[in-house]
């Protein structure tokens, strides 16, 4: 009986991991068939008319180090200044953010700084960011993350989805900008390559669910408000926002041409914290989501499911782990005729998960497209941030039903660190 | 534009039909690797004809790079095989169970690699054709 629970268990598995590496591979294939390139060019060039108000959000806390480097940016920005606000939201920063963004702000007038005090702030982006809702009075509301440093056209790029009255938001392109650091951020631009040149970009061609990121991002003001913002009790709240706009009847659009650059994480250190952070936020959707997504009468079929499987992303690598360790009793017990197949199918479920879950072939075909020579040597490593993602998911995963037992607040808001290390590679 | 679609979509099909006879080969030849390399190199042809034979490259540089990949996959099967043969014969049959649940892992670390090589030679072909 307990056999046939365990083969059971494991084929249900292989099955959904089965699903994931299937997904991929359309993906992969999707963006390699993506053919309306030049049409969609031609239209976003013709949609540079419009340019309605924007309010660009950009919270920060103890971001002292590079809170210059994204308001140099926004100085940069060809986007018309009378049109353009930007908030700098000072989370209750300990350090210089406040005075730096400040020293900005005095000699242009678009550039505002809101503080919040210490006891209010330093809770997490989400709160940061209703923050400055109140204070937007642009019609689409844009966020960046106060590490990031955008393309100068960048808001032209964005902008212009906004002309189909079907897209709620719209989302830009993460490029690493501090890539040629060190090994981690190596592998976190191979992470992003993935997500965003194959993953989003299919996404978005497929008519499927296309992720808001957190940043790099804008959305229609009315429908913000209507959705009550950002929700403060979920640790991913771009991927809350995401589907409730998408059960709300709107779409989000990605646009690869409108890249933002991004400081990757540079240790380990802390590509646990903000993995584990997204790994939970994201279980925490799952929670919050599916049933909405199985029950909207606003999503078709194929977009319920990409929904579930992206929603259910993060407990892959949980699930993976979980394989290998029936797995290997059932082979000793009664290893069955299917069983050698199925074997068979954990080394490519296996790279299936890595990093950014994104398997080997997707990140090479997204690094090649990119033109991305050299960052092809690295793929086979990736196989150490996925082995890392499995304890980091499973620790989430621990982590937020303890949290749900024990009736914890498990919401602390870990934040990334940034060093500035990334200015330099900036070329005025 | 018009002229690089037709090279990739005829690349695609003549790197199906390759990739079929390769399959057909390698079905026939069960008795030579065990099951789950023969999967594994089945596996490998099919995402490498259908996804690396649609990039800029030349055909027959990419015939070779399939067949080369076929070619150290049964080699890395074969010799992973006789070692764990060799083991079993001295250590008993413990040592066997270890390799079939090493195996997809051992697998991947060649197919991984060889797909990095791959792209890599694909596109430093790309780069002397556009320079």
């Amino acid at each position: 009986m307990i056999v046939e629970i365990l083969e059971a268990s494991f084929l249900i598995l292989t099955f959904l991991m089965a699903a994931y590496l299937i997904r991929h591979y359309v993906f992969t294939l999707a963006v390699l068939n993506h053919t309306s390139k030049r049409k969609k060019a031609a239209v976003s060039t013709r949609n540079r008319s419009y340019q309605p108000r924007v309010s660009i959000l950009i919270p920060a806390y103890n971001e002292e180090r590079v809170i210059g480097r994204i308001l140099q940016g926004m100085t940069k920005l060809t986007y018309p200044k009378d049109k353009m606000q930007v908030i700098v939201v000072d989370d209750g920063s300990t350090d210089n953010t406040g005075q730096e963004a400040a020293a900005y702000a005095k000699p242009h007038d678009y550039i505002e700084v809101i503080r919040r005090n210490q006891k209010e702030g330093g809770k997490g982006k989400a709160p940061a960011l209703n923050a400055g809702l109140k204070h937007a009075e642009g019609e689409i509301i844009f966020c960046f993350d106060a590490d990031y440093y955008p393309q100068s056209d960048i808001i032209e790029k964005l902008v212009a989805e906004f002309t189909d009255s079907n897209v709620g938001a719209v989302q830009g392109r993460v490029t690493v900008l501090n890539e040629p650091q060190n090994l981690v951020t190596r592998l976190v631009a191979l992470e992003r390559i993935g997500g965003y040149r194959i993953d989003q970009q299919a996404r978005d061609s497929l008519g499927l669910i296309t992720q808001f990121g957190g940043t790099v991002g804008g959305f229609r003001r009315g429908l913000l408000e209507s959705l009550d913002g950002w929700d403060e009790s979920i640790l991913a709240e771009d991927t809350d926002l995401t589907f409730r706009v998408y059960v709300a009847g709107y779409k989000i659009r990605y646009v690869n041409d409108a890249e933002c650059y991004e400081e990757a994480v540079e240790n380990w250190r802390d590509y646990w914290r903000q993995r584990y952070r997204w790994a939970k936020g994201h279980m925490q959707c799952f929670f919050k989501h599916s049933l909405k997504v199985l029950k909207s009468s606003n999503l078709r079929l194929r977009e319920k499911i990409d929904g579930l499987l992206l929603l259910s992303v993060y407990f892959m690598p949980v699930l993976v782990l979980f394989s290998w360790i029936i797995g290997v009793p059932l082979f000793l017990l009664r290893p069955p005729q299917w069983f050698d197949m199925v074997w068979a199918f954990i080394p490519l479920s296996l790279y299936s998960f890595v990093g950014n879950f994104a398997p080997f072939f997707e990140v090479g075909v997204g690094a090649y497209l990119d033109g991305r020579t050299r960052a092809y040597w690295l793929i086979p490593v990736l196989i150490f941030t996925f082995l890392y993602n499995i304890l980091i998911c499973t620790k989430a995963l621990a982590d937020l039903f303890a949290s749900k037992i024990l009736r914890r607040n498990c919401n602390h808001w870990d934040k990334t660190v940034h060093t500035g290390n990334g200015n330099s590679y900036i070329t005025s | 534009m018009l002229k690089e679609k037709i090279v990739r979509i005829r690349h695609s099909i003549l790197g199906f039909f390759t990739g079929v006879i390769i399959t057909y080969i390698i079905i026939w030849s069960f008795y030579l690797v065990n099951n789950e390399a023969a999967l594994t190199l089945i596996i490998f042809d099919f995402l490498f004809v259908s996804l690396v034979f649609r990039l800029n490259g030349s055909f027959m540089k990419k015939i070779g790079l399939l067949l080369i990949g076929n070619v150290i996959g049964l080699l890395w099967n074969s010799v992973f095989h006789s070692f764990s043969y060799v083991a079993t014969w001295y250590f008993g049959e413990s040592l066997n169970v270890l390799y079939v649940i090493l195996n997809p892992l051992l697998n991947s670390i060649w197919v991984v690699s060889f797909w990095s090589i791959s792209l890599s030679v694909l596109a430093s072909s790309r780069t002397v054709e556009v320079g």
